[in-house]
C-alpha cells in the first residue's frame, strides 16, 4: 500500500465509520471475561481434531474427529463407538428426524448414513462445483437438509488462506432429504460456518466467520424467505451453532479477533509475503491452539511476567462458548483465556448431562455441568 | 568470519528526515525558528521591494525608529511569561515621554536628573499595576486595561496643557542630544542600549533564579506557591520592571522627537502583543524568551514600516497586524497543546533491518540450536522473592546476587540460599553486573548509568555521562539505558548503552525501530574518563570481556549478532563480527570454565517478526495503528542459553521451549559447577548442574584469580 493508498483509508475512516473497519468490541456485558470454561472437564482421552458434537437424543452423542465420525454412550460418554471412518475428515454432523446421520466430509461431500445400510449415500456437487469444504449441515423438521461450505472448491484445513487471501467464496445450499435437487440458496459469504434450523423449521440461522456475524432467515417451503443481521462485529470468529434444547443456541467462536490480525489484514503486502514464505502454523492469524511453539508470532503483551501469563494478554488463541437465546442475543459465556486449557471451540450441543464442548484446539470433548441459559 | 562492522552501516538508509524532524521539535531553540524565517524572509522582501531598504544608512534609522518599540514588547514580554499581560504598556510610555519633556523643558531639570526621575515615575506606574495584580489579585487584562484608559486621558489632559510649552521651549543638552541622535561604534544609542538591556534581561530571565522563578509562576501559579516562590512580591516586580522598560522607551521617544501629542504610543499595547506572541512567547504563560519577544517585534515592527513605506493606508496595516494577532494566537493555543503529540506521532523512525537468515532450532536436529528441555530441571532460588533479576553473579564466597525491577540487588546466601537480603537499593533499574579487583560490584543501571556497590553495601557512583556526539540533535551526553559490563585487565569498565532514543520503559520502541542509536561506552579509572568507544550500533546488550582480555564481545539484540571489538593487540580498535546468524536476539555473554562463552537469548526469531523487520512501512503503521500490548515481537516466552566458543562457532545449547520455569531469559553466570539463570521478567533465579566442568572455576577468580586465561 502507498502513501496515497492509506491517506484515502484514513479519509474513508472518518467519512464512513462503519464501513467494514469496524473496531474490535471489548468483551462485555453476556461476553465478560471469565475463566468458566476452563472449569470443565474432559471427557475420556484426547480426541485429536475433534470438530462437531450433537446430541443422539437417547443419552449418547456424535462427535466427529479427524476422519471418524463416533458414537459416545453410557455413563460419563465413556463407551466409544465407531460410526464411519472417510478418506477426508469429518467435519459438521447433524441427525436426521428420519434417523439418518448426516456428516460433512472434506474434500468430498455430505454423506448419509442410514443406521441400516452400509454404504453412505452422497451429495458431491451443487451448481456443477463438487463440495470440498461442507462446514456444517442441519436437517429442517420437514426433512430438508442445509449446509454450508466455507469456501467453494477449498478443503477446511485451509481456512487461515481463506481469510488471509480475503476471499468470500461460500455457499449455503439446501437439498431435498434424499440428498437430490441440491439449490444453492447464498453464494459468495463470507466463510459461513454454522447453519442451524429452529425447532418450529421456521428461521434458519447463520454464522459467517470473516464477516463475524450472525444471521437468521425466514424459512418457507420453497426456500429461504427475506434476513436480517442478528449480530455484526462479534469480538471472534463464529463457529458452528446446535440448539441448547431450551430454545436457545450454543454458539461457539473458535478464535478472537486481535488487533494485530485485523491490522495485517490492512497490509497487503506484508500479508502476501507472509503466505508465501513461511508455513500457515507462524502466520499472524487466528489460532485453534498456541503456545507450544516458539516460532509463531508473539504479541509483546503476551509476555509472561513473574512466571505468569496475563489472562488479559492479546491471545494466539481463545476459548470462547457463547450462549445465546432465542433472539440470538448473547446471554452467557464461558471462557478460556490467553493462558487457559481449552482453546479453539468449534461446537457445543446440550444433553442432560450438561453442555458437551468440543474443544478442537486442545484436541478434547469437554463436559460443562454449571449453569449456562 | 570476520567482516567489518562498517559495512552493516552502509548497507542501511539511516537517514530520516521524519526522524530529523522530530528531534528538532524536541529541541527548545527550534521553536522560535519559524518566526526568526519569517523575519529574514519579510526583511529580504522589502529589501528587494523598496529601493536603498538594504543599505546601511536605512538599516541605522530603522535600527533607531526601532529600539522604542523593542523596549516596549520587552515590557510586554515579560509580562506574559509570568502568565500576566500589560496593557498599559502604551500608555505608561506615554505618560513617561511627557514626564521627560516636562522634567526638562518646564523644570529644566538636568538630564542626569530628567533620566532617573522619568524611570522613577515608569517604576511607580508599574508599581501600580504591581500592586493591584501581585497583592490585590486583580485580574492583569482588566486592571491594565483600567490603568491604560486612566493613563492615556491623563496624558491627554496633560498634552493639552502642556503641548505649547513643549513646542516654543527648546533645552541646548549635549547629553539630550545623544540620547536622541547619538551612536555607538555606528550603531544608534537606542538601539546599542535595548541590545545591553537585551542581554541582561535574557541572563536575569534564563539564568538567574529569579527569572526561574518568573517562568515557574506563569507556568503554574499554585505550583510556584506550594514550592515557595515568593509569588505576589514576584508579581509586583514584573509590573515595576514592565513600567521601567516603558519609561526607558519614553526617555528615547522624547529626546528624538521632542514633542507630544495625543497619538503617541496609541495602540503600541496591542502592537507590543501582537509581536510577542507572534514570537513565540506563549499566551498561557511561563514560555518564552527575550529573544522571541525580539524577533516578533522586528517583524511587526518591519511589516508595519515596510506597509506604511509601500504607501499603504493605516487602518489596512491596523487590519493585517490585526489578522496576524489572531493567527499567531490561535497557533499558539495549537501548538503548545499538541507539541508533544506531533514529536511523539514523528519520533519512531522503523528503518530497514539487516537481518542475516535464522538457524534452525527444530527439536531433534543436528543443529546446536534445537530445542531441548535440558532447563526444564532447574531448581529455583528465591522462588517469588525476587522481581525480574535480570543479570545474576556469585561472589567468592558463593552468595548469588540478582539485579531486580525494584532498582534492588538482592543476595540470597546460606547453604540452600535461603536468606534473601536487599544488598544495596540504587534505585533506577539495575541490570548487568560484575566484580572488580576490589570486590566492588559494579552495575549498569538503565535510567542512571553506572554504579559501584563496595563489599559492605556502601553505593558510590561510577559514572552517568560520556562525551556528547557533536553533530547529534539528542543529547546524548547522558546515559540513558546502561545495560551490561564487564571490566578488562587493566580496570577499564566497558559497557553498553543499548539506546539513547528511548529508555527503559519504552525500549521495546528501539528493537521495533531497528536503528543503531545505542553505543559502547567506556570508563576508565585511572583517568576518571567515560569515552564512547562504538557509536551507533545496534541495540548492543551483552557485554563481555574476552578470556585473553584483549576484545570485548557484543551482542547486538536487534542485529542477532554477536560482535568483537578489539581493546588490545594489533587490531586494536577494529570491531568484526564473531557471529552473524544466531536464531534469536541474544542478551548478557559471560565467561565458562573451559574458556568458552555463554550466551543467553532473550527471544527467539519468529519468521513473522523477521518478516516485520525488512518492513519497516509495516512496522510505523503497527505502532500508529495498533495498541502497545499488540505489538509484535520476537517470541519472548521461553528460556535459551548457548555455548560457544572463541571462533564464534555455537556448540550445544539449553532449552525451557514454552517458559514453563524459566521464559526472558537474559542472563546466566557459572559458578563452581554450576550454571545460574536470570530473567528479565521472571520471579526467581534458576540453576542446573553442569556435567564435566572444572568445579572450582567462579567469576572472581576467573578474571582477578588463578583461573584467569589473560597470558604475561
Amino acid at each position: 500500500m502507498g502513501f496515497f493508498d492509506h491517506f484515502l483509508r484514513d479519509v474513508r475512516s472518518v467519512i464512513d465509520r462503519d464501513g467494514g473497519q469496524n473496531a474490535i468490541p471489548p468483551l462485555d456485558g453476556a461476553l465478560s471475561p471469565n475463566d468458566r470454561l476452563d472449569t470443565a472437564v474432559p471427557i475420556g482421552d484426547a480426541l485429536p481434531g475433534i470438530d462437531d458434537v450433537i446430541s443422539a437424543g437417547d443419552d449418547a452423542i456424535y462427535v466427529s474427529a479427524g476422519r471418524s465420525v463416533l458414537k459416545l454412550s453410557g455413563a460419563e460418554f465413556a463407551t466409544r463407538t465407531l460410526v464411519a471412518e472417510f478418506e477426508g475428515d469429518a467435519g459438521g454432523l447433524a441427525l436426521h428426524p428420519d434417523g439418518r446421520l448426516l456428516v460433512c466430509v472434506a474434500g468430498r461431500g455430505l454423506a448419509a448414513i442410514d443406521p441400516a445400510k452400509p454404504n453412505p449415500r452422497w451429495l458431491e456437487t451443487a451448481d456443477g462445483r463438487s463440495f470440498a469444504g461442507l462446514l456444517s449441515v442441519v436437517a429442517a423438521p420437514d426433512g430438508r437438509i442445509f449446509a454450508v461450505e466455507g469456501s467453494t472448491g477449498r478443503r477446511p484445513n485451509e481456512w487461515r488462506h481463506d481469510l488471509m487471501e480475503k476471499r468470500t467464496n461460500g455457499r449455503l445450499v439446501m437439498c431435498n432429504a434424499d440428498l437430490g435437487n441440491p439449490q444453492v440458496l447464498l453464494r459468495d459469504l463470507p466463510y459461513p460456518y454454522g447453519v442451524s434450523v429452529s425447532a418450529d423449521g421456521k428461521q434458519l440461522w447463520l454464522t459467517e466467520s470473516w464477516a463475524h456475524r450472525l444471521s437468521r432467515f425466514a424459512l418457507s417451503a420453497n426456500g429461504l424467505g427475506p434476513g436480517e443481521v442478528v449480530a455484526a462485529n462479534m469480538p471472534g470468529y463464529p463457529a458452528r451453532l446446535h440448539p441448547d434444547s431450551q430454545g436457545g443456541l450454543l454458539l461457539g467462536l473458535f478464535a478472537r479477533r486481535t488487533h494485530l490480525i485485523e491490522f495485517v489484514l490492512k497490509e497487503d503486502d506484508f500479508r502476501e509475503e507472509m503466505m508465501a514464505t513461511m508455513p500457515p502454523d507462524h502466520w499472524v492469524a487466528p489460532a485453534l491452539a498456541g503456545g507450544s511453539d516458539c516460532l509463531e508470532p508473539m504479541q509483546i503483551g503476551a509476555v509472561k511476567a513473574l512466571g505468569i501469563q496475563k489472562p488479559w494478554a492479546p491471545p494466539r488463541s481463545y476459548g470462547l462458548l457463547v450462549h445465546l437465546d432465542g433472539e440470538g442475543e448473547a446471554t452467557d459465556s464461558l471462557h478460556s483465556r490467553a493462558g487457559g486449557r481449552f482453546h479453539g471451540i468449534t461446537s457445543a450441543c446440550a444433553t442432560r448431562d450438561g453442555v458437551i464442548i468440543a474443544a478442537r484446539g486442545a484436541g478434547r470433548l469437554l463436559r460443562y455441568s454449571g449453569d449456562l441459559r | 568470519m570476520s567482516m567489518a562492522v562498517d559495512s552493516f552501516a552502509a548497507s542501511v538508509r539511516r537517514f530520516s528526515p521524519r526522524l530529523v524532524l522530530s528531534e528538532l521539535l524536541l529541541k527548545q531553540w527550534f521553536e522560535p525558528v519559524v518566526p526568526f524565517t519569517v523575519m529574514i524572509g519579510l526583511w529580504a522582501y522589502f529589501a528587494l521591494t523598496i529601493p536603498d531598504y538594504a543599505s546601511v544608512q536605512n538599516s541605522v534609522s530603522l535600527l533607531r525608529l526601532f529600539a522604542e518599540f523593542g523596549f516596549v514588547a520587552l515590557a510586554m514580554g515579560f509580562c506574559l511569561v509570568t502568565g500576566g499581560i500589560d496593557l498599559s504598556v502604551g500608555a505608561i510610555f506615554a505618560l513617561c515621554n511627557f514626564a521627560a519633556l516636562y522634567f526638562l523643558l518646564v523644570k529644566e531639570w538636568p538630564v542626569g536628573a530628567v533620566v532617573p526621575a522619568t524611570l522613577a515615575i515608569g517604576a511607580l506606574l508599574g508599581s501600580i499595576n504591581g500592586f493591584l495584580i501581585g497583592f490585590l489579585k486583580t485580574r492583569p487584562f482588566l486592571t491594565t486595561l483600567v490603568t491604560l484608559i486612566i493613563l492615556r486621558a491623563s496624558v491627554n489632559l496633560l498634552n493639552t496643557g502642556y503641548a505649547q510649552v513643549f513646542a516654543t521651549n527648546s533645552v541646548d543638552s549635549d547629553a539630550w542630544d545623544y540620547i536622541g541622535g547619538g551612536s555607538v561604534l555606528g550603531i544608534p544609542i537606542n538601539a546599542a542600549t535595548l541590545f545591553v538591556v537585551l542581554l541582561v534581561c535574557h541572563i536575569f530571565l534564563s539564568r538567574s533564579r529569579y527569572g526561574w522563578h518568573l517562568t515557574a509562576i506563569g507556568a503554574s501559579r499554585k505550583a510556584a506557591r506550594h514550592a515557595g516562590i515568593r509569588v505576589r512580591l514576584m508579581l509586583f516586580f514584573t509590573y515595576v520592571l514592565s513600567g521601567t522598560l516603558c519609561a526607558a522607551s519614553g526617555i528615547f521617544y522624547a529626546a528624538r522627537q521632542a514633542s507630544t501629542d495625543s497619538t503617541t504610543g496609541v495602540g503600541w499595547e496591542f502592537q507590543a502583543l501582537t509581536a510577542v506572541v507572534l514570537g513565540g512567547v506563549s499566551l498561557a504563560g511561563g514560555k518564552g524568551t527575550v529573544w522571541r519577544a525580539m524577533i516578533g517585534a522586528l517583524i511587526i515592527f518591519l511589516l508595519i514600516n515596510g506597509l506604511v513605506r509601500m504607501g499603504i493606508p493605516g487602518y489596512v496595516t491596523s487590519a493585517v497586524t490585526g489578522l496576524i494577532l489572531l493567527a499567531a494566537v490561535g497557533i499558539d493555543v495549537k501548538w503548545s497543546k499538541n507539541r508533544g503529540k506531533a514529536i511523539q506521532k514523528i519520533y519512531v523512525n522503523p528503518a530497514f533491518v539487516p537481518l542475516a537468515s535464522a538457524p534452525s532450532v527444530q527439536r531433534g536436529s543436528a543443529s546446536p540450536y534445537a530445542q531441548n528441555d535440558r532447563l526444564l530441571k532447574a531448581e529455583a532460588i528465591g522462588l517469588d522473592q525476587v522481581e525480574g533479576p535480570e543479570d545474576v553473579i556469585l561472589d567468592r564466597q558463593g552468595r548469588v546476587y540478582g539485579s531486580t525491577r525494584d532498582g534492588n540487588v538482592i543476595r540470597f546466601s546460606g547453604p540452600d540460599f535461603e536468606t534473601r537480603e536487599i544488598f544495596a537499593h540504587i534505585g533506577g533499574r539495575p541490570l548487568g553486573m560484575q566484580f572488580d579487583r576490589e570486590e566492588n560490584l559494579i552495575v549498569a543501571v538503565a535510567g542512571m548509568g553506572v554504579y559501584g556497590i563496595k563489599p559492605d553495601g556502601t553505593i558510590f557512583k561510577v559514572t552517568d555521562e560520556t562525551n556528547r556526539t557533536w553533530y547529534k540533535l539528542n543529547d546524548d551526553s547522558r546515559l540513558r539505558m546502561a545495560d551490561d559490563l564487564d571490566i578488562a585487565p587493566d580496570g577499564k569498565i566497558y559497557f553498553s548503552d543499548c539506546t539513547t532514543r528511548y529508555e527503559m520503559t519504552t525500549n521495546t520502541l528501539d528493537i521495533l525501530e531497528g536503528r543503531p542509536n545505542g553505543r559502547v561506552v567506556c570508563y576508565d579509572p585511572a583517568t576518571k574518563t567515560t569515552r564512547t568507544v562504538i557509536n551507533h550500533f545496534y541495540f548492543p546488550n551483552g557485554i563481555c570481556v574476552s578470556h585473553d582480555g584483549k576484545s570485548i564481545l557484543i551482542a547486538s539484540t536487534s542485529l542477532c549478532k554477536i560482535f568483537r571489538h578489539w581493546i588490545a593487540g594489533p587490531n586494536k580498535g577494529r570491531t568484526e563480527v564473531l557471529i552473524d546468524e544466531l536464531p534469536g536476539n541474544p542478551d548478557n555473554i559471560n565467561r565458562a570454565s573451559d574458556g568458552t562463552y555463554w550466551l543467553a537469548l532473550v527471544g527467539v526469531r519468529t519468521p513473522t517478526f523477521d518478516l516485520s523487520c525488512r518492513k519497516p512501512g509495516f512496522r510505523l503503521r503497527m505502532v500508529k495503528q495498533v495498541p502497545t500490548d499488540e505489538w509484535l515481537a520476537p517470541a519472548l516466552n521461553h528460556g535459551c542459553v548457548l555455548k560457544f566458543n572463541e571462533q564464534g562457532e555455537a556448540l550445544e545449547s539449553w532449552w525451557d521451549p514454552t517458559g514453563l520455569s524459566h521464559s526472558v531469559l537474559t542472563s546466566m553466570r557459572e559458578h563452581k559447577g554450576y550454571l545460574y539463570l536470570g530473567g528479565l521478567e521472571n520471579n526467581r533465579i534458576g540453576r542446573i548442574k553442569l556435567d564435566g566442568v572444572d568445579d572450582d572455576w567462579n567469576g572472581y577468580d576467573a578474571y582477578w584469580g588463578g583461573k584467569s586465561r589473560v597470558k604475561g
